[in-house]
């Protein structure tokens, strides 16, 4: 099979039941099983916590708190302001408190049940309006601009302010958070993870055990789901799991029960937006002033790489010559919010996004049109407000596909006549673009490392440091090397992703894992090809040929061969045995970082992204008026991964990215009580997509011809960009409520677009009508 | 009662299992099927994703002979209990490949690029699979509406739904069908001769009668046993709640509870009846109870919840309530004593509270077929249109002579703490014009009728409006307006 052509790599045992999780790993009949007793209140003081009726429970092996753990109590990833078990204060509903290591799960429960916690409770902050009152930021703010926005403002002849919020949203990975860590010898960890992030899961189980990071190997194979879920998160099972271990010297496997993951981790973090833009009557936006607000939660995570990605994305794809972005992250009472896919930039693009639909509906012109004039240029208007000029711009040339693929132009005229004819039912049409920025934007992160052994019967183990989310890296790993070494995929594994086989990786994340790893796959292979082509040189003039170039040597069809002398051509398997004899190693490691990248935050100019990932979707609606119930009828997706590493699995990337954004905008609400208790804590009450929730049709193409210079097989990064896709349900939405007004008036509106909010928006729209 | 046994006996893929509470350490009698397969060493495609069959990772195939026919049904095994398998064959994801040759819907899903993360796959490829034994060339509504109860967070199911596509457009043969004739006869002789079993361990008592005679002596001598037959909200106790149910009345193989019989006047039906079998024979029948089956839980559920379990439960958002409310349906009840009949308002008694009476069981449920001239409607809204809970729903009945409405019901799920009709518009309605003016006011007055409460799923404002307009929405389909 070509390796553009390759299917998922545990295709067959996914679809067979054999794919191995962490949950169905039992390595000893001595693994215990782990649980997590956590705050029931959202902030208190911790004034009594008596657990000795739980030891005596039939089959508990150990019970530990704060006190317990042998080295530090932190496991913040970036701001240590983490701590891995409270100690006398709680700061929200789901943070730990103690760990139970059992024989079974009965078991635990029962202890769990036994243990009595009594709490002082503290004023909470649960809003974000009101941390935003009493000024509980999390760090420094944020600041991007260029030019003077407030002047630009004062003298636009048109100007609006609004705000805008837009709602958590819980991963829901299929696979809730599970780490299985076993005692080795002396100080020795061996940790089965389901982490985006192994020698990071690495790094925080070496510091809670108070023990090296030599000691300890993270192994993840795959994940079941994770979505950035698992980015940072998923360290606190696995250091949960080591202290349980650590303490019963015996393996200790934890697998969070849905509701306890849905309460304990973080989320996407809501924002609460507020904005000035200004426009002319043409519908050129000269000045836009936003401040992008966020719930960090508890503590600090990855809030502000995430904040810093909104201010990044803030005028998604548009060109606007005044404009100031200040970014600010606040401090509540709830689990700490963390990455999911986008990555706070789909919080940033939302409030342009809207703002823009807004000053179309006051000019009485198609959005898509004034989306269009205000697009990013060639040659002039190409600057982001950070300084970084855009090359290769692909929004026009898609635009121009979209509005003919999907039939915009009409279709816009069929709705306004069935708008006409139909009082209690409203459809809409809204054309949306994305422009992500590819690459961390902490410079230092886009790095990445590979292992390739060749084994002596000519078989290759490919080792890197990207992990296995569902999202095809290791198909896509398959792939590269098997190009790069010109032999058969049936010839190349790929290896669990292992600590001690590439270490101080970074996480699987901000869409990368193919960019970096694909190259230091590449570097790895390009230094083993150099050696064996010495080998292959020498074996030829053994057997008489002469005159032969390394350079011309090539690597194809599992033969090493000269393109100028086809006779000289050497099977791969042979030239492996051979290099052995000849004593040359046969191993190698690569390396890979992305060139060019660097930021200053004081002065919010730089190059934090590589490269600028596109894509653009025309969606259609139909709501209920009497319900609010909304339709997804249609949806065109055009999308730039430049020259595709693999079509089959970028599509499914493009198809479930949206999908997910389609989640977020329209039914998965997220709601706490007044005491801060998470109300949609199982799948009974929060609700993602179903089979019957996706388009009734469903176009996704890829913009072909496009490759992108300087990356691995000129390919493009595709895990994040096309969630955002979803504002183009989410905004149809809101064409067709304002159909009720005859487009008269401003929806009220928010992120997610629920039924309820829907209707509440159409009733008031029917008040003023 | 006749005599009993203690002994499970089912057929796990195409091996005879043979289960001892009291001798299996680890199984208790409400050890969920899950639970089972996961405790054993090769089972563990079968994943647990929710432990409250919303996301169907869990799901399985149970095969079954009815009326001599092997029937093959998609359940999810994270709520029933092991002694439900009982001379059934339970079918898992690692049974399907044929050797080395993958099952069609197997190998389907692998070409369409089915799978991404693979957590939510084996629950995915039971559906397919239970679409493939049941359906040839089946419509995309059939296979979405299988696939309902199986979430997955990859892929945007676009190519699971080739995948279905692609598979069961083939002649529907497996390695299943060729050992059809023998799997009928095993299971027959599992079935033979079957006897109440009583399960007694020193934490739980279970009974699992299979006629209504044992039900009824089961439920006279054990009256404060739970009664479960498609256990998917009794589960939800043990699952979610972590409870220890200590005294359980399985009634789900009781044969006399599953009947479907049309009458002149009325339709009845045994209590035991599935919710998916009476989704399929209300098709044709009784649209408005067919309307709200068809968005109920997912296929998965429908399969294993029944009528009985539904009402019995009288939940406040009991799905299958409003319609009966509005179809004026009564429910039998019987116990060792004698018969009942009560208006199934009246057996509603308040929040998840009936009037049932110790020793009596909830036997069938009868719909009365009304006059043609009557319009009866059934309504569910919900933030998500499948496998959710209404935010509200409704079950509206109207009879206008001469243009005036001579008898109206207008029921409500969610709008109180259990199913409720709007007593003070169907009095002002009443002896009213059918018209939009009157049917205005009437909004008005409804608007005000409830104070629902805010919850997870939908605040109080909402509901209020939603109830009122429903009405509206009543109005138009009854009067044939382009809405």
């Amino acid at each position: 099979m070509k390796p553009e052509n390759l299917k998922h790599d545990s295709a067959i045992r996914h679809v067979t039941g054999q794919s191995v999780y962490v949950n169905d790993m039992e390595v000893s009949s001595l693994q215990l099983t782990g649980r997590v007793v956590y705050s029931q209140v959202a902030h208190g003081l911790i004034t009594s916590l008596d657990y000795s009726m739980a030891l005596k429970v039939k089959g508990i092996a150990a019970i530990l708190t704060a006190k317990d753990i042998p080295g530090a109590n932190q496991m913040g990833p970036v701001v240590h302001d983490e701590l891995c078990l409270a100690i006398d204060e709680v700061t929200f509903i789901g943070q730990a408190i103690l760990l139970i290591a059992a024989e079974n799960e009965d078991a635990a429960v029962e202890a769990e049940h036994l243990i009595k916690i009594e709490y002082q409770e503290l004023e909470a902050v649960l809003s974000l309006r009101d941390a935003m009152e009493k000024n509980l930021l999390i760090s420094k703010p944020r600041m991007i601009h260029n030019g003077n926005a407030q002047e630009a403002l004062k003298i636009s002849p048109h100007v609006f302010t609004g705000e805008l919020e837009t709602g958590a949203q819980e991963h829901w990975y299929l696979e809730t958070q599970s780490a299985l860590v076993v005692p080795g010898e002396g100080k020795e960890m061996m940790v089965y993870a389901s982490s985006q992030n192994p020698a990071e899961t690495q790094a925080i189980v070496a510091e809670v055990l108070g023990i090296s990071k030599n000691e300890v190997d993270v192994e993840v194979r795959r994940m079941g789901g994770a979505f950035g879920g698992k980015e940072t998160q998923a360290n606190h099972v696995a250091a949960w799991a080591a202290l349980l271990a650590n303490a019963t010297r015996r393996p200790v496997k934890i697998h969070l029960f849905r509701d306890d993951d849905q309460k304990i981790t973080g989320k996407r973090h809501r924002f609460l937006s507020k904005y000035s833009i200004g426009f002319n009557d043409a519908g050129k936006i000269l000045a836009y002033q936003v401040e992008l607000n966020s719930d960090a939660g508890a503590a600090t995570d990855l809030s502000m790489a995430i904040l810093e990605r909104a201010l990044f994305h803030a005028e998604n794809a548009y060109f606007i010559p005044d404009i100031s972005i200040t970014g600010r992250a606040y401090r509540t009472n709830l689990p700490s919010n963390t990455a999911f896919r986008g990555f706070g930039g789909p919080q940033g693009m939302a409030v342009i996004e809207q703002a823009i639909d807004r000053i179309a509906r006051f000019l009485k012109k198609d959005p898509a049109v004034v989306r269009k004039l205000n697009f990013y240029g060639f040659e002039s208007e190409n600057q982001t407000p950070y300084g970084k000029i855009i090359e290769n711009n692909r929004l026009h040339v898609m635009f121009d596909r979209l509005m003919v693929s999907s039939g915009y132009p009409d279709r816009r005229k069929e709705i306004d006549a069935y708008n006409r004819e139909h009082k209690y039912s409203k459809r809409g049409l809204a054309l949306t673009p994305v422009k992500f920025g590819i690459s961390f934007t902490t410079a230092f992160l886009n790095q990445a490392g590979a292992l390739v052994n060749i084994y002596k019967d000519g078989t290759v183990q490919v080792n890197h440091g990207g992990t296995e989310m569902g999202q095809g890296l290791y198909a896509k790993m398959l792939g590269v090397a098997a190009t790069e070494l010109g032999i058969s995929t049936e010839f190349i594994k790929i290896t669990a992703t292992n600590t001690s086989k590439v270490p101080n990786t970074s996480a699987t994340a901000a869409s990368s894992g193919s960019d970096l790893n694909g190259m230091a796959v590449k570097n790895a292979i390009a230094v083993l090809k150099a050696r064996l082509k010495k080998v292959a040189l020498t074996q030829f003039e053994k057997d008489g040929l002469k005159n032969i170039e390394s350079c011309d040597l090539e690597f194809a069809d599992n033969h090493v061969f000269s393109k100028m002398q086809p006779t000289a051509k050497i099977p791969f398997k042979r030239l492996v045995v051979a290099a052995y004899l000849d004593q040359v190693s046969l191993s190698s490691t690569g390396f890979y970082k992305t060139p060019g990248i660097h930021f200053d935050r004081e002065t919010g100019k730089g190059n934090p992204f590589y490269y600028f990932a596109y894509g653009m979707a025309v969606s259609e609606v139909q709501a209920d008026v009497l319900t609010g119930e909304c339709k997804l009828l249609r949806t065109d997706i055009l999308h730039d991964v430049g020259d595709s590493l693999n079509e089959d699995i970028d599509i499914g990337q493009i198809e479930g990215g949206f999908i997910q954004g389609v989640g977020w905008v329209t039914t998965e609400e997220i709601k706490w009580d007044p005491k801060g208790r998470l109300l949609n804590h199982s799948p009974d009450t929060y609700k993602i997509p179903t089979v019957n929730d996706i388009p009734e049709v469903f176009n996704v193409d890829l913009l072909r011809d496009h490759p992108n210079e300087g990356t691995i097989r000129k390919s493009k990064a595709v895990g994040e960009p096309p969630l955002m896709l979803a504002f183009s349900v989410w905004l149809a939405i809101k064409d067709a409520i304002s159909a009720v007004g005859n487009h008269k008036y401003e929806p009220d509106f928010s992120l997610p677009a629920t039924a309820e909010v829907v209707l509440l928006s159409i009733t008031e729209i029917q008040k003023k009508n | 009662m006749s005599g009993s046994g203690h002994l499970i006996r089912f057929f796990l893929n195409d091996k005879l299992v043979e289960i001892d509470f009291n001798a299996s350490a680890g199984l208790k009698p409400t050890t969920t099927v899950l639970n089972y397969l996961r405790s054993l060493p090769f089972y563990k495609g079968v994943k647990e994703g929710c432990a409250e069959g919303d996301c169907g990772a869990c799901t399985v195939v149970v095969a079954e002979v009815q009326n001599g026919k092997l029937v093959h049904k998609a359940i999810d095994s994270c709520l029933v209990f092991l002694p439900m398998l009982y001379g059934k064959q339970l079918i898992t994801v690692e049974h399907l490949a044929d050797g080395k040759d993958l099952h069609p819907v197997q190998q389907a899903m692998v070409d369409e690029n089915g799978s991404q993360c693979g957590y939510c796959t084996p629950g995915i490829v039971m559906s397919l699979f239970g679409i493939y034994k049941n359906h040839h060339h089946p419509s995309r509504e059939v296979i979405q509406d299988a696939l309902t109860g199986n979430l997955c967070r990859c892929t945007g199911y676009r190519p699971i739904i080739d995948a279905a596509e692609s598979a069961c457009s083939s002649r529907g043969w497996d390695h299943f069908s060729l050992a059809e004739a023998n799997t009928i006869r095993l299971l027959d002789e599992l079935n033979s001769g079957k006897e109440l079993i009583e399960i007694h361990t020193s934490l739980q008592q279970y009974y699992k009668p299979f006629t209504l005679a044992d039900a009824l002596e089961c439920r006279r001598l054990h009256p404060e046993a739970l009664i479960t037959c498609g256990s998917t909200d009794v589960a939800l106790r043990q699952t979610k709640k972590k409870e220890l149910l200590r005294e359980i009345i399985d009634i789900s193989d009781v044969a006399g509870l599953k009947f479907l019989e049309e009458n002149i006047d009325d339709f009845r039906i045994g209590a035991g009846v599935s919710l998916e079998n009476l989704l399929q024979y209300s098709k044709d029948r009784i649209p408005a109870l067919y309307n709200i089956l068809k968005i109920f839980g997912s296929l998965q559920i429908r399969n294993l919840a029944t009528i009985g379990g539904n009402i019995g439960s009288a939940s406040p958002i009991g799905d299958t309530l409003p319609v009966l409310f509005a179809s004026r349906a009564r429910v039998r009840l019987q116990s060792t004593e004698g018969v009942r009949f009560l208006n199934i308002e009246d057996f509603i008694t308040g929040y998840r509270s009936v009037d049932l009476k110790p020793g009596e069981l909830i036997t069938e449920i009868i719909i009365p077929k009304g006059s043609p001239e009557q319009i009866i409607r059934s309504y569910k809204v919900s933030r998500r249109k499948d496998l959710d809970i209404s935010s509200v729903s409704a079950g509206f009945s109207m009879l206008a002579v001469n243009g005036t409405v001579s008898e109206i019901i207008l029921a409500f799920g969610g709008m109180a703490a259990q199913t409720i009709r709007a007593t003070k518009t169907e009095t002002f309605l009443t002896g009213k014009e059918w018209n939009q003016a009157q049917v205005g006011k009437a909004m008005d007055i409804l608007h005000h009728e409830f104070t629902p409460l805010s919850d997870a799923r939908a605040g109080a404002d909402y509901r209020n409006l939603v109830a009122r307009n429903l009405l509206m929405k009543f109005y138009l389909e009854s009067s044939d307006h382009n809405i």
